[in-house]
């Protein structure tokens, strides 16, 4: 019973991976392959950052979605990467929650380039559901994952 | 045992992290991103044309005007077989009023006369394009269309009006664009007048299909 109930966490946690470092990996791409001014025009309009450090923003920020993506999804060091996945969704609920707080008129909140975005609640509410699907992967991801792999002698 | 285990998870995050970075920059290398759309104003022909030709542009670059006209022609001969979609890439470097043009040809767009307004920046090209002073002909060519002058001043002073122009001069960038007239002839490369009719001449069949 106790087994079937530890497998239960094991495939939950195993889906949340996949499904938080997917969304990392999607929205990676998706800007690592725009100019990196469109996602600085967006970090811009959440009026936290100047226009320059907006762009080294922009110019950094796809790579890391994409690297902390792709080693969550594959569960390597999975407790550090969903760390590192949390914490990056933690900044953007900050940036979104000032956002929301302050009624900036921000038009694309730049999560996954240049497609329309929804309301700042609307994506501020869907980052909750991410942060908790993360800390599930955080507790439960070991299955399937690269940390099992290299553990096998 | 765990420094070993450390070492070989650190092997292979690396491993993905170089494949996914070559992969990333090779996509981007033969351009896989999506093409972002002109604004309306700035496209011409059915959204169902079998060829779809975007032109990268500078309203200060005597080559593009001479393109211009070849533009003109395809436009009119091709008709429902060809969509064309212009985008802004002012040489900013080496003509002074070149991104101002553009700002003011998209204001004049928004106005409906966007087609009316580039063709008599290129027709005067020479007047206006290498002064010192701020081009009294923006102005001028703004009456002579009976446009809406202070409007299209208000335009030209909103931040988005240039940042539209600035982000396709950065996409340009990325698909290495480095010369005006560059054409996308659905996705081939063209640059200059004489490339884009050998370009479009291998769409031949598709454009007179289209055209009927």
């Amino acid at each position: 019973m106790t087994q079937k109930k530890t497998e239960t966490k094991e495939i939950a946690g195993l889906l949340c991976r996949l499904i938080v470092g997917g969304v990392f990996i999607y929205a990676g791409v998706i800007k690592v392959l725009a100019p990196a001014e469109e996602f600085a025009f967006a970090i811009e309009s959440y009026r936290v950052l100047n226009a320059q450090l907006s762009l080294y923003a922009a110019y950094a920020m796809p790579w890391i979605e994409l690297y902390a993506g792709l080693l969550l999804a594959a569960g390597v060091f999975t407790r550090l990467s969903a760390l590192l996945t949390g914490a990056l969704l933690a900044s953007f609920e900050v940036m979104l929650g000032q956002a929301w707080l302050r009624h900036l008129p921000v038009t694309s909140c730049g999560c996954f380039g240049n497609s329309k975005s929804n309301s700042l609640a609307h994506e501020f509410i869907q980052n909750i559901g991410l942060l908790v699907l993360t800390w599930a992967a955080f507790k439960y991801g070991g299955a399937w994952s690269g940390d099992r792999l290299v553990e096998k002698p | 045992m765990v420094n070993q285990k450390n070492a070989r998870l650190a092997a292979l995050a690396f491993t993905l992290i170089f494949v996914s970075t070559i992969a990333m920059l090779l996509a981007r290398q033969f351009d896989l991103g999506p093409e972002r759309p002109s604004p309306a104003f700035r496209t011409f022909g059915p959204a169902n044309a079998p060829v779809h030709i975007y032109e990268y542009t500078d309203f200060s670059c005597p080559a593009c005007r001479g393109a211009a006209g070849k533009i003109d022609e395809m436009i009119k001969v091709f008709g429902a077989g060809l969509r064309v979609s212009f985008k802004h890439y002012p040489l900013t470097g080496i003509h002074p009023w070149s991104l101002q043009a553009a700002v003011y040809a998209d204001c004049a767009g928004e106005q409906g006369k966007f087609r009316e307004y580039g063709a008599l920046l290129f027709e005067n090209q020479e007047k206006w394009a290498f002064v010192k002073e701020t081009p009294k002909e923006f102005e001028e060519y703004a009456g002579q269309l009976k446009l809406d002058w202070p409007k299209m001043q208000a335009c030209a002073e909103n931040p988005e009006t240039k940042k539209l122009i600035r982000l396709e001069m950065a996409e340009g960038d990325m698909k290495n664009v480095n010369a005006t007239p560059t054409f996308f002839v659905n996705g081939h490369r063209a640059v200059g007048a004489g490339q884009l009719i050998d370009q479009a001449m291998k769409f031949d069949n598709l454009l007179k299909k289209g055209a009927q």
